[in-house]
């Protein structure tokens, strides 16, 4: 009893990784599953908030167990970066799999997904031509009809980084009180929650990651649910990307172990299954995406990159704390 | 003779003061942190966000409090003085509600009262389609949710002080000439009152500290807040200002509630007892009865409990059945016991120390220990994985680190039952037990700890039922691969996967009905 109170419960056997996940369970534990039913080695997942996850794997430090961070947020893995928390990887399959821009200067975190912030509405109380750019949303005739995510999501946070870099901080400013206005207490914690409201009704849009949509019209196919890529008008700033990534922790003893998940994840195979089972947009080339979703070919992608997410953060936050959006 | 006396207590002394040093850690380390900040962060707050949540704070809590008061009382008069059939029943069933953790209920109003949900869809076949019914994420909603759930507090404490209410105090007032009302506003209720504020303070405390139900509602209080600010963003200095004035708030409540309580200390001082009375109902208040008391329970428990056994049942919910769904099972009951253990072992010195002993040192350290009910759950949190890591970082990475997080938080849960259970019995027994001769160790097993098992009991009940059901420092410590079935219920619960959380809700429900029983069991007569 004794013993096992003071003893860490993870054991360090050599076939065993522990990975930190910023991803809702669902999205990740199956791609692991397959890993572990490929090459017998065994994971163990601690599911939390990104941001949270950085923050503990920070006061760790050293002590940390996570040999490797999967997260849905290049901004935080770039944090996670320059916190020295990572250690840079060099890797044929890396290099050749996924395209530089998704992935750190010196390969220390790796984009696994691309997923685009998006407007979704409902077909019965919105027509497709009213909303063109995300800016759009803080018109005052979006009262009360709009669904948008906390003030500590990730997502928000680099969305709204976009688009401070895109348009300035006066024009951002004044986006985002519109925003908060029209929302009023419409303010979800997870984006599954804002498809759901938009679905029933509730509200007759919101911004969410691409993927919940298509996920909840694979469950429900009958949802009144329909998506705007925004900002693709001419002159206009492009849909705001983000990426799913991974980042192996400098001190793990199991580098080869974190090496063959990554190997796997980047491989056409892990890029497929992620595609399939989330929605999401594969990073490597030669791999498609689900076809419910709109052709990546079709749209725009904002012009910054994402190594700035995290620099662009801090005042980001400012910005929005400062708006006093929940 | 003086000097041996000081010598004997000492060992009990060095404990109390050991722990209340150790509850204060995190506290003073959330104090230099948010003390720390620059001035701008706190002016920044101070114009954004923190009006709102402060009001919504007070209001929530003086709603839930209110609400809890009518429940609570009502239903533990309706049971302890009249007799009907189902009596017995009742009286069990009206205790269920505190294995059901608030989060759970609120995930399944938000189901049965949200938009589009059932009890709408039946409103607008009465009422028209465009018919609204209130909805769960507003004020009156979370107040719904949190008063159905914290009702019990309120109704455990004014039930066993009825119980144990000495009948002759009403017997004397009826022979001077009293009527009823009078004898029930100006007899009874005084002399509940200690038991009533305790209950409702436990009410306050928690719907202050609350993190699942309003975070799941969307509805914005303080602790809920400090838990965005910690988990979306990297420093901490924000959060912890906003725990301070939670620390604020709630010493402002603990200090009212010392005072409500110093004004009435009763002692019973003979050994004639005699419980009151019960009046024998006539079919019509049977009836009366039956239906306030089976509504209370069929909405706190009855029908959620229904509706978590439906969804555990679906298909979904039955293939997450397998040997890692039972570790959860396992790892929750056991981290129960071991925190509820330490919580009653830490809490006895304290509530014993400044009960009979009330020097400002004593009642300093029993006052400190409740530092850690007024720290939001999420910042006590961190606050104990940084002192780990400096302090002890062997510990590191193991279940210790929760239990001390539990303990730390819900240590004055069971002192609050602790607390008036050793002020009951007057310190007249100790001393003669002295004079007989017995030593103090002795006077502790034969006199003191008989006379207070059953607040002891409840304590560790109330810690164990509580620990079971913690959220935000499980979330934020858990060693790898030790999830809780709390965990559970959160990550699903937060995704609108209802069917999926419901195996874990039910279980956490399940597991806290056998220390219910206990808490309920035959001699128990105070709290």
């Amino acid at each position: 009893m004794l013993f096992w109170l003071v003893m860490p419960t993870i054991t360090s056997a050599a076939d065993t990784l522990t990975i930190y996940s910023g991803r809702a369970e669902r999205l990740i534990k199956p791609v692991l599953d397959a890993f572990t039913a490929k090459t017998g080695i065994h994971i163990e997942l601690l599911s939390s908030g990104t941001t949270e996850l950085v923050n503990r794997m920070k006061a760790e430090g050293d002590r940390s167990p996570a040999d490797l961070f999967i997260t849905n947020d290049a901004g935080s893995l770039e944090l996670a970066r320059t916190a020295g928390l990572f250690r840079p990887l060099n890797m044929r399959e890396v290099e050749r799999a996924i395209p530089p821009q998704f992935r750190a200067a010196d390969n220390s975190w790796i984009g696994l997904s691309g997923r685009f912030w998006i407007v979704v509405y409902n077909t019965t109380l919105v027509k497709p031509d009213q909303i063109k750019s995300l800016v759009d949303l803080s018109d005052p005739t979006w009262k009360d009809k709009i669904a948008i995510p906390n003030a500590g999501s990730e997502y928000l946070q680099a969305g709204v980084s976009v688009i401070r870099a895109s348009l300035g901080d006066d024009h951002t400013k004044k986006f985002l009180e519109g925003l908060r206005d029209n929302a009023g207490t419409q303010v979800y914690q997870k984006s599954s929650q804002i498809v759901d409201a938009v679905a029933k009704g509730q509200v007759a849009l919101g911004i969410v990651n691409h993927y919940y949509v298509y996920r909840h019209l694979a469950t429900q196919p009958a949802a009144p649910l329909a998506v705007v890529m925004p900002d693709q008008q001419e002159g206009g700033m492009g849909a705001i990307m983000n990426v799913a990534g991974i980042g192996i922790l400098k001190h793990t003893p199991r580098v080869e172990n974190a090496k063959l998940l990554v190997e796997f994840l980047v491989a056409q195979a892990g890029q497929k299954i992620f595609a399939d089972l989330d929605k999401e947009y594969p990073l490597h080339p030669e791999v498609k995406a689900d076809p419910a979703l709109v052709e990546r070919k079709s749209f725009r992608a904002a012009l910054v990159p994402l190594t700035k997410l995290a620099e662009l953060r801090e005042p980001t936050l400012l910005l929005i704390e400062q708006v006093g959006m929940r | 003779m003086i000097a041996a006396r000081r010598l004997a207590v000492s060992p009990l002394q060095l404990a109390a003061l050991a722990s209340a040093a150790f509850i204060l850690l995190p506290l003073g380390y959330v104090i230099t942190l948010a003390l720390s900040a620059d001035l701008s962060v706190w002016h920044r707050l101070w114009t954004t966000r923190v009006p709102e949540l402060l009001w919504n704070t007070v209001s929530l809590a003086g709603a839930v409090a209110l609400l809890t008061l009518m429940l609570g009382v009502s239903t533990a008069w309706m049971v302890t003085r009249f007799e009907f059939p189902g009596r017995r029943l009742w009286e069990v069933g009206l205790v269920l509600p505190l294995a059901m953790p608030t989060y759970v209920l609120a995930y399944v109003y938000n189901y049965l009262l949200g938009f589009g949900g059932p009890v709408e869809h039946l409103w607008q076949m009465v009422a028209g389609p465009q018919a609204r019914i209130f909805s769960p994420q507003s004020f009156w909603g979370v107040t719904f949710v949190m008063a159905l759930d914290t009702f019990p507090f309120v109704y455990l404490l004014t039930r066993s002080a009825l119980l144990s209410f000495n009948v002759s105090f009403e017997e004397v007032a009826r022979t001077c000439g009293a009527s009823p009302l009078r004898r029930m506003l100006f007899v009874t209720l005084p002399l509940l009152r200690p038991s009533i504020v305790a209950g409702v303070a436990l009410v306050i405390l928690y719907v202050v500290s609350d993190f699942g139900a309003v975070s799941l509602l969307r509805y914005q209080t303080l602790t809920y807040a400090v838990f965005q600010q910690m988990t979306g963003r990297s420093d901490n200095q924000a959060a912890s200002i906003l725990s301070i004035l939670l620390v604020i708030l709630a010493l402002l409540f603990l200090l009212t509630e010392r005072w409500f309580r110093r004004k009435s200390r009763f002692y019973q001082t003979s050994g004639r007892f005699r419980a009151p009375q019960r009046i024998q109902c006539k079919w019509v208040h049977t009836a009366a009865l039956t239906t306030c008391l089976s509504t209370v329970i069929g909405l706190a428990f009855g029908i959620p409990v229904s509706l978590l056994v439906t969804w555990s049942l679906s298909p979904e919910a039955l293939a997450i059945l397998d040997a890692r769904f039972f570790s959860f099972v396992w790892n929750s009951a056991l981290l129960s016991t071991l925190a509820a253990t330490a919580g009653v072992v830490v809490g006895l010195p304290l509530a014993y120390l400044a009960s009979r002993q009330p020097t400002w040192l004593n009642t300093g350290c029993l006052q400190a220990a409740y530092a850690g009910y007024v720290l939001p759950g999420p910042v006590a949190a961190l606050a104990v994985l940084v002192l780990f890591l400096k302090v002890l970082p062997f510990f590191y990475g193991t279940v210790i680190v929760l239990i001390v997080a539990y303990v730390l938080h819900y240590l004055p849960a069971g002192l609050q039952s602790l607390e008036p259970s050793i002020q009951q019995i007057t310190p007249n027994l100790e001393e003669v037990a002295r004079t007989l001769g017995l030593t103090v160790r002795e006077t502790w097993r034969r006199v003191t700890l008989p006379l207070i098992r059953n607040g002891v009991i409840v304590a560790w009940v109330l810690i164990f039922l509580q620990t079971m059901k913690e959220l935000p420092a499980t979330l934020l410590l858990r060693p790898v691969g030790f999830d809780t079935l709390a965990i559970r219920v959160w990550l699903e619960a937060s995704e609108e996967y209802y069917q999926l959380a419901a195996p874990s809700a039910l279980l956490i429900v399940l597991v806290g009905l056998p220390a219910l029983v206990l808490l309920l069991s035959r001699d128990w007569r105070a709290a």
